[in-house]
């Protein structure tokens, strides 16, 4: 039988405010446990939520981004479940009127855009983190009270691939907004996954399996694609499906069950009392709105239509949105757009990786780069000579004149009538090469454009030597 | 419906890891009394099943909303005090997850 996988997913978002949600504890990622604490985030008595008016901002970005219909005034609810990772016994969420609703996003599969609807994505805090070892559990509740957004989408997804290039997407939207950092190793980005089969050309939903806390982007296919295959087999044997809690395990590359699902659990909903409803006006959701940096499909955009780069040149210098925006910072001093596309993607990329660091700890100027780039363009310096000032510039902190300087590079020579004059006793020096050049041997031009270097001391540009040999070459 | 005296008043406190002077005790009893009296009264009347609940005594809204500036944490020590057990500067619990 055939099946068609069903698939729906949430998404929490750790928002990259300063102070949490409700509360003015800080927010940072790695501090000595529970240091990053404030008597609301315990659930002291006596304590009240004040909600964060920069996290309020984040979720109107995101939400405009997904398209989605966005909610002029905020509700929150309490979630009521009584564990150890919340003290005050609940969760403020919002549960019966979320900021962003009915929105949607575009993926690319096989060529094909696909259309992925979107059901919510509401604000709520987190929860701490809870260290399990054999026989106890530590808690941290540093993280307790940091903004998340939730969202969560329609069961719209067929395949493992769909699964991964949402969460691509969404992760691309939230970190180009710079509302989150979107790490999903650090946790900054979580997803859960519900999966069901139905019969292909039937309508009724199966059981759902949910795969939680998955924590790469190629995770997301594996799991979902192995959960496919698992449940197919389940179903194709005759049995049925249990409705359960499971975990994606990559180094077995299977899911692995966690609990069984019996009934769903009520967490009683009800109106957050201690916070009444805050109307947000026009003015503040379109500044929100407005104030939102550039997101990766319009630069993209940008890129291929206002500067003429390939698709893959484009996407290249998206998969960094701080590579991207350094790339715009060259491109105010440079007109050379391929140029500089192929220094970020190729050598700056490059560097980068070989030393292990990122472009926000990279030393060189984008000024620098962009004088750098142009002096190729202008073909005063060879791009073997591009390279070694770039290094030299690097090492050594320098402009790219003072790195030239340093090597002692002088300027390339571009003046025709010069290298012509020099190309032609070349050529009377070594008639030999001219018969062997006709004659159909290679070697011959390398010889000869060699002999041009070294009575030049190698400073005429290598390209235009090149194109005037074969031009004299013809006339003899 | 539970009768509330001292007794009753102390045992929630110690079990919210607070603690308030006799005097205060007192005047939150009263409170409960009145409030009791209340609640009592509102539940004779029979025509409240056909009112919709509300979360808030009147229909507000407010605009306000939080700078993002964080403000000084608490102490760790302080943070964990009240917990039984704790190790490296966290709580520690039974394990409780498989």
């Amino acid at each position: 039988m055939e099946f068609e996988p069903v698939i729906g997913l949430e998404i929490h978002v750790e928002l990259k405010t300063k102070s949490k949600m409700f509360s003015n504890g800080p927010v940072l990622f790695g501090a000595e446990p529970n240091t990053l604490v404030v008597p609301l985030d315990m659930g002291f008595p006596g304590t009240m939520p004040v909600v964060n008016k920069e996290a309020v901002i984040y979720a109107i970005r995101v939400s405009n981004a997904l398209h989605m219909k966005i909610d002029h005034e905020l509700h929150f609810d309490r979630k009521n479940y009584f564990y150890s990772d919340l003290p005050k016994g609940y969760q403020i969420t919002q549960n019966l009127r979320p900021i962003g609703s009915d929105g949607y996003l575009e993926i690319e599969v096989d060529g094909k855009t696909k259309r992925i609807n979107i059901e919510r994505l509401h604000m709520e805090e987190d929860t701490c983190k809870q260290l399990h070892f054999n026989t106890f559990t530590l808690l941290d509740y540093n993280r307790a009270g940091t903004p998340l957004v939730e969202i969560v989408s329609r069961p719209d997804i067929r395949s493992g691939e769909e699964a991964m290039k949402y969460v691509e997407k969404i992760r691309s939207i939230v970190v180009f907004s710079e509302v989150s950092d979107g790490k999903m190793e650090e946790g900054s980005l979580r997803c859960d996954v519900n999966i069901s089969l139905r019969e292909k050309g039937t309508e009724p939903f199966g059981t759902k399996v949910e795969i939680k806390n998955i924590n790469s982007i190629s995770h997301i296919q594996r799991a979902v694609d192995f959960e496919i295959a698992r449940q197919s087999k389940i179903l194709n044997e005759g049995g049925t499906i249990a409705q359960e809690t499971r975990r994606y395990d990559d180094a077995k590359r299977e899911t692995i069950l966690m609990r069984v699902k019996t009934d769903a659990v009520d967490y009683k909903y009800f109106p957050e009392p201690n916070i009444t409803p805050i109307a947000l006006s026009d003015e503040f959701v379109d500044d929100a709105i407005k104030n939102c940096p550039e997101l990766a499909d319009s630069k993209k955009v940008r890129y291929m239509n206002e500067y003429g780069l390939n698709e893959y040149d484009a996407s290249q210098l998206l998969i960094d949105k701080d590579l991207s925006n350094y790339y715009d910072e060259l491109t105010k001093y440079s007109k050379q757009y391929k140029l500089l596309a192929n220094w970020v993607n190729v050598d700056i990329n490059g560097y980068l990786n070989k030393n292990n660091i990122t472009v926000l700890n990279f030393s060189l100027k984008p000024q620098e780069l962009a004088s750098l780039v142009e002096m190729v363009a202008k073909n005063t310096i060879s791009s073997n000579q591009a390279k070694e000032i770039f290094n030299k510039m690097i090492s050594d902190n320098l402009t790219a004149l003072e790195a030239k300087k340093a090597l002692g590079i002088s300027e390339q020579i571009s003046d025709n009538e010069f290298i012509i004059k020099v190309i032609n006793e070349v050529l009377d020096e070594f008639p030999n090469s001219i018969v062997d050049y006709k004659e159909g041997k290679g070697r011959a031009l390398g010889f000869m454009i060699g002999q041009v270097m070294k009575k030049t001391q190698g400073k005429v540009n290598p390209k235009l030597t090149n194109d005037l040999l074969l031009e004299e070459l013809k006339k003899r | 419906m539970k009768e509330y005296n001292i007794e009753v008043l102390k045992d929630a406190a110690n079990r919210l890891l607070f603690d308030m002077s006799d005097e205060e005790y007192q005047t939150l009893l009263e409170e409960f009394d009145i409030i009791t009296k209340q609640m009592r009264l509102i539940g004779e009347d029979n025509t409240l099943d056909n009112l919709e609940p509300m979360t808030f005594p009147f229909e507000c809204t407010t605009t306000f909303l939080r700078e993002d500036i964080p403000g000084t944490p608490l102490v760790r020590e302080e943070a964990i005090k009240n917990a039984g057990n704790k190790t490296g500067g966290q709580i520690k619990l039974p394990k409780v997850v498989l």
